[in-house]
């Protein structure tokens, strides 16, 4: 016999993605919330100190046994699958997109236009901005457009990146301070940042993570959280194609089915396992998969690409001063006209590469003591490194697609994911373009300051991912409209990295949470 | 001036000892053989910067000693960026760290007649620079260290103290040191040339 559980709504996976839609519902609405996590907690506030401590002495993870054996796919996919998300570990960088990531198509002839544009998207960064406390600079409104002010003051530019602005500034690109979901001011019960420099894992609650909002939303009995339940399949009522039950079972009592029944639910798994679960829930009707009748969902599985480098400056730094904090440019985000398009971000940071010590000269003659510390002396004297890193824009494909392994399968006979990622034709064939323009401008940035490249490199990891459930007015080429409601299936949303269309140039995660909490308002109404 | 340097060092200690903890291994694991003490000393004063002084390089070593008793083996690390993989530290390097000096011993005994602890400097350094040689040119990660030398000098270099004496400023890296200050040039240290 199944244990059932009731609620209004049924929200699958306790990641960022959920505590944005479990928050506002909670706010707006009287409806009963279930919180369904697979996996379960992990590291506490109190004991971050010490999974700290032991990260920095003994490279261990600060969040041990944040995963689930054997439930894991192929590709580019977190780990992590814990009460938070990848979140947990994540450093809250948190740039907007840009207008022009909406429209693509329309501007530069390439990619997809999403259904939404940035201004429909506006209110609900700015709300994203402030559940989670961002601490921001204002950049020129052209680059960093928005209607109301950061919710906190900026984090502090070190002595180091002041230098390295000076610099920025005679290359006459504009820099601003990397906005971050980290502390400037005590936010929601959470400490101001004390730069300890750890932001993986920090000890003092200043950097947001979504645990935070589950404890006060069980704290003031909001929402029921049901955490190391792994959800096996979404099934519809009979004769509907309504969604009537999410069932899977507690870890510690595999035999025992679990089944949440709900008048609507939310699949806020992430990236991969959202589309993974549809896939997985196949029956008589939906062969192919829940919300799948147009054979879309798994495709357009995305990210952006980056290229970055090292550039040594004519420059006394500090290193260590405050690594974690960085300079930011959207200049060529928004480009205005293009002849070929490339669209990217550039980060600017601190860092040590080439400027530790060691324990042999260059010429290989070992170095001891007092060697040591002369060597790294006189390469620290006069000169310093900054690393410089732009992610660019990837124009998504049908063909990049998570499907079901049947070779690789969890302790319970389940298919895992296989993620094939492909950039589009039009990215690959900018390729060459992109890379001679952007280590161009890393080079023309480096000479600004009377430096040079140190050492560049490409890359193809699709970061911040997102896709396979893609948002779209129609349901031939999408899974979701606007809001996240499967075009299927009235009563099941998908919401977060999932539904994006593409991924722009900037770190993805606040754009899912802007998308869930817009999700959420149509959701309160239902 | 030295003083004011020692002073500080000797401050500074505390600080690494802060990120020497107990070890999370189950308890009844056995115990692997203990680092003979006088000749991992002799082995900091091979690879440690004189300019710590006796009492700055026993501060070093002593930092090691309980560093490498919190050491986990086959600890899990953090996964790597988008790979669903989980990734473990290593197997226990402290039996073999041992053997290795006791390894030092035996050799110092056939070359020069005295253990590795009586022997000066320049012969201890003969010894060691096979190994070390081996190893470069970066230090890496202490626990991955293959030979004792260059854990013992890889924790000190990566120490704060360490980046402040190379920097001879106050930097404090990694030390939660509040948002005040950021923007300032660190303090040089007391009777440090920058
Ligand atoms: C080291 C690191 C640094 C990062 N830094 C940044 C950054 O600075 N800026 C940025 O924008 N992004 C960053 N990211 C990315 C960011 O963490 C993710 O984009 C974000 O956390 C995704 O949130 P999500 O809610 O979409 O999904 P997830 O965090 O993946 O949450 C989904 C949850 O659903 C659960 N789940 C899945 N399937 C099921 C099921 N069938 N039943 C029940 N539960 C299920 C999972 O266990 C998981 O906890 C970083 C990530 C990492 C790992
Ligand atoms: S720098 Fe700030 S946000 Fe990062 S770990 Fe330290 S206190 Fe936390």
């Amino acid at each position: 016999m199944s244990q059932v559980i009731e609620s209004d709504v049924c929200i699958i996976g306790g990641g960022i993605s959920a505590a944005m839609v479990a928050e506002r519902l909670a706010e707006h609405t009287e409806a009963s919330i279930t919180v369904v996590e697979a996996g379960g907690r992990t590291a506490s506030l109190e004991e971050r100190t010490a999974t700290r401590a032991r990260m920095l002495a003994y490279g261990e993870n600060p969040y041990p046994n944040d995963h689930i054996p054997g439930q894991t796919g192929t590709g580019e996919m977190y780990q992590s699958m814990v009460l938070g998300g990848a979140a947990m570990h994540w450093g809250g960088a948190v740039p907007r997109y840009s207008p022009e990531d909406f429209r693509v198509r329309s501007l530069y002839g390439v990619g997809y236009d999403w259904p939404i544009t940035f201004d429909d998207l506006e209110p609900y960064y700015q709300e994203a901005e402030e559940r989670m406390g961002v601490a921001g600079e204002q950049g020129p409104p052209e680059y960093d457009p928005r209607s109301r002010p950061y919710p906190m003051p900026p984090l502090p530019l070190s002595w180091n990146l002041e230098r390295m602005r000076e610099w920025t500034d005679a290359a006459g690109i504009p820099f601003w301070t990397q906005p971050w979901a980290r502390n400037t001011e005590p936010w929601q019960g959470r400490n101001v940042c004390q730069r300890c420099d750890t932001c993986a894992v920090c000890p003092t609650g200043a950097k947001y993570t979504p645990d935070f909002a589950f404890d006060r939303l069980l704290a003031a009995a909001r929402i029921r959280l049901y955490d190391r339940t792994l959800i096996r399949s979404l099934n519809l009522a009979s004769g509907s194609d309504r969604i009537e039950t999410a069932a899977g079972f507690h870890q510690d009592a595999p035999d025992q089915p679990v089944e949440f029944r709900a008048r609507t639910f939310v699949l806020a798994a992430g990236h991969s396992w959202s589309s993974h679960l549809l896939l997985l829930s196949a029956n008589s009707r939906f062969p192919n998969g829940l919300a799948n009748s147009t054979d879309n969902v798994g495709r357009y599985m995305t990210g952006h690409w980056f290229a970055s480098g090292f550039i040594e400056l004519p420059m006394r730094l500090y290193p260590g001063i405050f690594p974690n904090n960085s300079l930011l440019s959207h200049r060529f985000a928004s480009p205005g006209p293009l002849d070929r398009y490339l669209r990217h971000d550039i980060r600017l940071w601190e860092s040590t590469v080439g400027r530790e010590a060691r324990l042999a000269a260059d010429d290989g003659r070992v170095l001891w003591g007092d060697e040591v510390m002369a060597d790294w002396r006189a390469r620290t004297r006069s000169t310093a490194t900054a690393r410089i890193r732009s992610y660019y824009d990837v124009i998504p494909t049908p063909e990049s697609r998570l499907t079901l392994d049947p070779g690789m399968r969890n302790a319970h006979g389940d298919p895992m994911p296989r993620i094939d990622y492909v950039a589009g034709q039009a990215t690959l064939d900018l390729e060459p373009h992109t890379h001679e323009t952007l280590l161009g401008r890393f080079d023309e940035l480096a000479r600004a300051a009377g430096g040079r490249m140190m050492s560049t490199r490409a890359s193809r990891l699709f970061e911040h991912p997102g896709g396979g459930c893609r948002m779209g007015d129609d349901p031939a080429t999408s899974v979701v409209d606007r809001w996240g409601r499967t075009h299927d299936h009235e009563n099941l949303f998908v919401v977060g990295a999932p539904t994006i269309v593409s991924s722009g140039c900037a770190n993805g995660t606040l754009t899912f949470c802007a998308l869930s909490l817009m999700a959420a308002e149509e959701i309160a109404k239902s | 001036m030295a003083e004011s340097r020692r002073t500080f060092l000797k401050q500074s200690a505390a600080t690494v000892a802060v990120v020497s903890l107990p070890s999370c291994a189950p308890a009844g694991a056995e115990s692997p053989d203990a680092l003979a003490p006088a000749t991992l000393r002799a082995v900091g004063e091979a690879v440690l910067p004189e300019e710590l002084g006796a009492d700055g390089r026993e501060r070093a070593v002593a930092a090691f000693e309980l560093w490498s008793e919190g050491l986990e083996p086959v600890a899990e690390m953090p996964h790597p960026y988008l790979v669903p993989v989980t990734v473990y530290t290593g197997p226990d390097p402290r039996p073999g760290w041992a053997a290795q000096l006791s390894g030092l011993d035996i050799e110092s005994g056939k070359r020069f007649g005295a253990s590795f602890a009586e022997v000066g400097v320049p012969e201890r350094r003969r010894i060691l620079e096979p190994h070390v040689r081996r190893a470069g040119p970066d230090f890496g990660r202490p626990g991955n260290a293959a030979h004792i030398a260059v854990a013992l000098a890889a924790h000190f270099f990566a120490s704060p103290i360490a980046t402040d004496l190379c920097y001879g400023r106050a930097i404090a890296k990694q030390q939660c040191r509040g948002l005040a200050g950021a923007g300032d040039e660190p303090a040089p240290l007391p009777g440090a040339a920058s």
